[in-house]
């Protein structure tokens, strides 16, 4: 009936994706720090936000960033999805541009695809030299 | 009797509110990455240590997340309201630097922190009277030096009503 403006009180999001199990909905854990009125320390707070995922392309366990709708799209579904900011498997470094894992830089296949195909047509050269060179040899042993 | 943990200091009131990075109004979401073991993350783990309560105390409203060990080289992001990142480099910094460079950019200057602080004042008169959310006294009987509050102690004949016209209907 009425139309409610800016749902919810969290323009941007961060969080990280726990379930995929609805079609085009994405469920996303946020944690935010509260402070722990006694002992004056911060502590991770859960919320589980639903997030509107028109590919499908999450998958459980990345990083996701989500922008609030204007409109609620259903009772739950309150925000979407705006980018994935760490792919789970498959993070890349923001200041280097390259494929990383933990600690350490993964080197991607395709570099070392590309040396064995330069090789490749060496060694065919190299054959036909040694052909050439075989041939020779073969014919003064049959004459 | 000593308070626990390493550096209790940091759980302290004062020291939180000696913070001194208030981000501007367009930053929402603040992320670090940083490493747990390796000499390069070493400022920025210590920026988590001692100076990431200081700003989610100054600043309730950002959303602070904290990555560990998922890059090589430790970095800060961030994410403003529309739609901007900022990418700030840790590697090999030391804590101090981290927070003065995020503080140049993206934490209020001190002429525009005054200048809300005044207005606040401006805003809430303490003279005023009224419940607590808003003004800092309820009741005249809550100063020291006025009549105390009736409820906890009665008050004086000459100052009841009841007495006073009680003694006007006798005399008379």
């Amino acid at each position: 009936m009425s139309v409610k403006s800016v749902s919810v009180h969290a323009k941007w999001i961060v969080g990280k994706v726990i379930g995929t199990k609805m079609q085009k909905t994405a469920k996303v854990r946020v944690t935010r720090l509260v402070l722990d009125q006694y002992l004056l320390k911060y502590y991770n707070k859960r919320k589980t936000y639903f997030a509107h995922d028109p590919l499908e392309q999450c998958t459980v366990g990345d990083v996701v960033l989500l922008k609030a709708l204007a409109e609620r799209r259903a009772k739950l579904v309150t925000h979407e999805l705006a980018e994935i900011v760490y792919k789970v498997g498959n993070v890349i470094d923001p200041l280097t541009g390259k494929q990383v894992a933990g600690s350490l830089f993964r080197e991607t296949l395709t570099d070392s695809m590309e040396n064995p195909a330069g090789s490749l047509t060496e060694k065919l050269q190299e054959l036909n030299i040694s052909a050439a060179t075989s041939e020779i040899l073969q014919k003064p042993s049959e004459v | 009797m000593p308070m626990k943990g390493r550096y209790p200091i940091r759980r302290t009131l004062e020291y939180l509110q000696k913070g001194d990075i208030v981000f501007k109004n367009t930053v929402k979401i603040m992320t670090v990455n940083y490493n747990t073991h390796g000499e390069l993350s070493d400022g920025a783990r210590k920026f988590v240590f001692f100076n990431i309560p200081q700003i989610q105390y100054k600043n309730p409203w950002v959303q602070v997340m904290m990555f560990k060990n998922l890059t090589p080289a430790p970095f800060l992001k961030f994410y403003l309201d529309d739609g901007d990142q900022v990418l700030v480099d840790a590697e090999g910094k030391d804590h101090k630097d981290i927070s003065q460079h995020v503080k140049k950019i993206l934490g209020k200057s001190e002429e525009v922190l005054r200048a809300e602080e005044l207005a606040r004042m401006v805003h809430s008169n303490p003279a005023n009277f009224g419940p607590k959310k808003y003004c800092l006294r309820e009741c005249m009987c809550e100063v020291e030096g006025q009549v105390p509050c009736p409820g906890l102690i009665p008050l004086p004949n000459e100052m009841r009503g009841k007495y006073k016209s009680q003694m006007k209907g006798t005399e008379v």
